[in-house]
């Protein structure tokens, strides 16, 4: 009907017009200026794919993808974990305190990445030297003054911070668990664990869908707590990739080339991000 | 029908809504004009987050006098991040009336907004060579905003209990005797460490790299902004001081912050020495009044020469005007700085409330409350100061390459050559 179609359109046009102002233009933008030597303010020279050629070689940009996927790898698996476990945990019938722990999971997630990016810090910085001292554990010492303290420390400040909100997201998926299929179980004969994992497990897998690629994405795009507990120290080796095309942008004001950076990136996360939707689309599918 | 209706409705809300929103914006910067006669609005760029209340009361006192300017501040911390949040500002055409240019770069890379700043009163009165930090070509365009003096800074009376005179150290084998004196005794004086240098901040690392490339540059700040290669001519020295700092200080030196190592560490009297400059005495205050008073001292650095020591000291900071914005609202900006440096009024604030060492002349010496920083002002005048040739660095240059490849020094990971080649070699590259 001519109506319909005449809405559909109407109501889509506010959101399309603000996409185009906000993203489309600047993304266009952004490819043209990966094509030239840009410092912000003027556009010096068309260098074609130089900016492209230079990526390959340039070693600490590698390296920070590289970082990047592995800190993603490890938080993704950690906070599903994590997450999956928080659920299982408050799902259980333990009355009005469920609740509370629910509020208080869910709560390092309000808390916006600067600031427990500093939070952190402090306790990787003071609160863990100040156990060092107390116990003589040397585990404690030294944290964020070496790569794989850095590692770790921004792993498990993502962790956190994200945990509570995937678990959320479990919660939902596990409340709809139909009671009649975990009953036929228990009639069954299953235990719990033959029950969760035979019967649950299967039928939350499209909440696997929609955390694993909130936290892959998230986990890739991570700046903020990256900047504020380590920036990128000691000697770059914790600078992911935001960072080095924020730095590259801002510090070294190759824009240019920053936002050629900007370009692969981006071209890696939606790579990964389809893969992922494909694969788990497809396990939802076939059960 | 009444579904369509509705519909349009709200869909001609949600457009006019994004179309004033948009119209808004673009009105924003030439709403300066529009606010009634003779009314001027100065959006003012600040970096120095130290100062910031007391740019706030002194701008609270000029705005009082003159009821028709306002001026607005927005101060964003912290050397190069700053940097960025000013180029973000002129990016997206949001540019501030007055801003702080940090070194010939700013000036460079702002050349087409910055005002010829040399009938202003405050550039006469300048300290002379204190405008060549931000003069292309022979035209200055900021005015030095304070003397900023950096080396080691001390604590006196941990270098007395250890029974080491400060004024014997004469020459860098009196230095590391004074350290190994002060290190045997580290129990008695109850410190943790000789040297709290924060490692974790490059701006640091930036600064100390500073005495050693300044004589390289011919102490001249056109030399250094020109230079087209470093290559470390006091580069064993600036290593036997890197190898001395990091044997006695605070470890893990990688992970030691500016608060820690400031405000933790030598405020507590649990560090003898930190690697900083003036700008800590207002922090130090906030802590305790008689530390700078009483125990606060400054210590050359002895670089080319062996017995002949220097400070790092010159004006770190310079206010630039934009001349792009509306007549009046130049003119009012050069009131503003004009009446900051060389009214009465605004004098006595520089030194006795912003405590910083002044840039120009005109200004009672014994004024200046603190006794550093009428060191570091007397070591100036008496040429033991080298200038600020760090800023001069390309673009980035401290903050991806020289302090990345320091701390791999630090921690070990390559050797002094390695450090010294990837460095030189980076910096070839960035010019």
């Amino acid at each position: 009907m001519n109506f319909t179609k005449r809405t559909y359109w109407l109501f889509l046009l506010p959101a399309l017009l603000a996409l185009l102002l906000v993203l489309i233009i600047p993304f266009v933008q952004g490819i043209y200026f990966s094509f030239t030597q840009y410092d912000g303010f003027h556009v010096n020279e068309f260098v074609g794919l130089d900016n492209y050629k230079r990526l390959f070689t340039d070693d600490q940009f590698v390296y920070s993808l590289w970082f990047t996927a592995g800190f993603s790898i490890a938080s993704v698996i950690g906070i599903n974990v994590i997450g999956l476990s928080l659920a299982l945990l408050v799902t259980q019938k333990l009355g009005k305190i469920s609740t509370v722990f629910r509020t208080v999971y869910f709560m390092p997630n309000l808390i916006g990445g600067i600031i427990l990016g500093f939070i952190w810090q402090f306790i990787f910085l003071k609160a863990f030297t100040g156990i060092a001292d107390w116990t003589g554990l040397e585990i404690f010492r030294g944290w964020l003054s070496n790569t794989e303290t850095g590692f770790w420390g921004l792993v498990i400040l993502f962790v956190w911070q994200m945990s509570g909100y995937i678990m959320v997201i479990y919660i939902s998926f596990l409340n709809n668990v139909p009671q009649e299929l975990m009953e036929a179980a228990t009639i069954d004969g299953a235990n719990s664990w033959q029950s969760f994992w035979k019967v649950k497990f299967p039928l939350i897998a499209p909440a696997f869908t929609v955390s694993l690629f909130l936290t892959l994405s998230n986990a890739f795009k991570v700046y903020d707590q990256n900047m504020a507990l380590t920036a990128g120290g000691p000697f770059g080796s914790t600078e992911m990739v935001t960072m080095n095309i924020y730095n590259t942008a801002f510090k070294v004001q190759e824009m240019g080339y920053a936002q050629a950076k900007a370009i692969i990136f981006l071209i890696i996360i939606t790579f990964i991000s389809v893969i992922q939707l494909y694969f788990t689309r497809r396990r939802e599918t076939e059960l | 029908m009444l579904i369509k209706k509705l519909a349009i409705g709200f869909i001609a809300v949600i457009t006019m809504a994004v179309v004033a929103a948009c119209s808004d914006a673009a009105n924003d910067g030439s709403s300066d004009n529009q606010q009634g006669r003779g009314e001027v609005t100065i959006e003012l760029f600040n970096i120095k987050v130290e100062t910031a209340n007391q740019l706030h009361s002194l701008i609270e006192e000029y705005e009082s006098e003159n009821e028709h300017v306002k001026i607005n501040v927005t101060t964003v911390g912290g050397g190069q991040d700053a940097s960025s949040a000013l180029q973000a500002k002129f990016s997206s055409r949001d540019e501030p009336a007055i801003f702080l240019l940090g070194g010939l770069s700013d000036v460079e890379k702002y050349s087409k907004y910055l005002l010829d700043v040399s009938d202003m009163a405050s550039a006469k009165a300048a300290i002379d060579g204190t405008l060549q930090g931000a003069t292309l070509a022979g035209t200055p365009y900021g005015i030095p905003l304070n003397i900023e003096g950096f080396g080691w800074m001390m604590n006196k009376d941990i270098f007395e209990r250890a029974g080491v005179d400060p004024d014997s150290i004469d020459s860098y084998d009196t230095f590391v005797e004074a350290v190994e004196t002060i290190d045997s005794q580290k129990e008695q004086l109850g410190i943790d460490a000789v040297f709290a240098f924060s490692a974790m901040e490059d701006w640091v690392v930036s600064q100390f790299s500073n005495h050693f490339t300044a004589p390289e540059f011919d102490n001249d700040v056109n030399v250094a902004y020109e230079a087209a290669e470093l290559t470390f001519e006091y580069g064993d020295r600036m290593k036997a001081y890197t190898d001395l700092m990091n044997q006695y200080n605070y470890q893990p030196i990688l992970s030691l912050d500016y608060s820690t190592s400031v405000e933790e560490l030598f405020a507590n009297d649990r560090a003898a020495m930190i690697h900083q400059g003036n700008w800590i005495v207002p922090s130090l205050n906030s802590i305790d009044e008689t530390f700078t008073q009483e125990k606060l001292g400054i210590l050359p650095l002895f670089t080319d020469s062996d017995d002949e020591g220097y400070i790092s000291a010159g004006p770190s900071w310079f206010w630039g005007i934009n001349k792009e914005k509306d007549d009046e609202v130049v003119e009012e900006s050069k009131k503003f700085i004009d009446w900051m440096y060389t009214s009465e009024k605004g004098k006595e604030r520089i030194v006795t409330d912003f405590q910083y060492v002044p840039a120009h002349e005109g200004y009672d010496a014994d004024a200046i409350t603190d006794p550093v920083s009428k060191e570091v002002y007397e070591m100036l005048l008496d040429g033991k100061g080298r200038i600020w040739a760090h800023n001069q660095y390309p673009d980035g240059f401290f903050s991806t390459a020289l302090f990345p490849e320091f701390q791999k020094y630090l921690g070990e990971r390559i050797t002094w050559e390695e450090f010294e080649e990837a460095a030189s070699e980076k910096f070839k590259e960035m010019r």
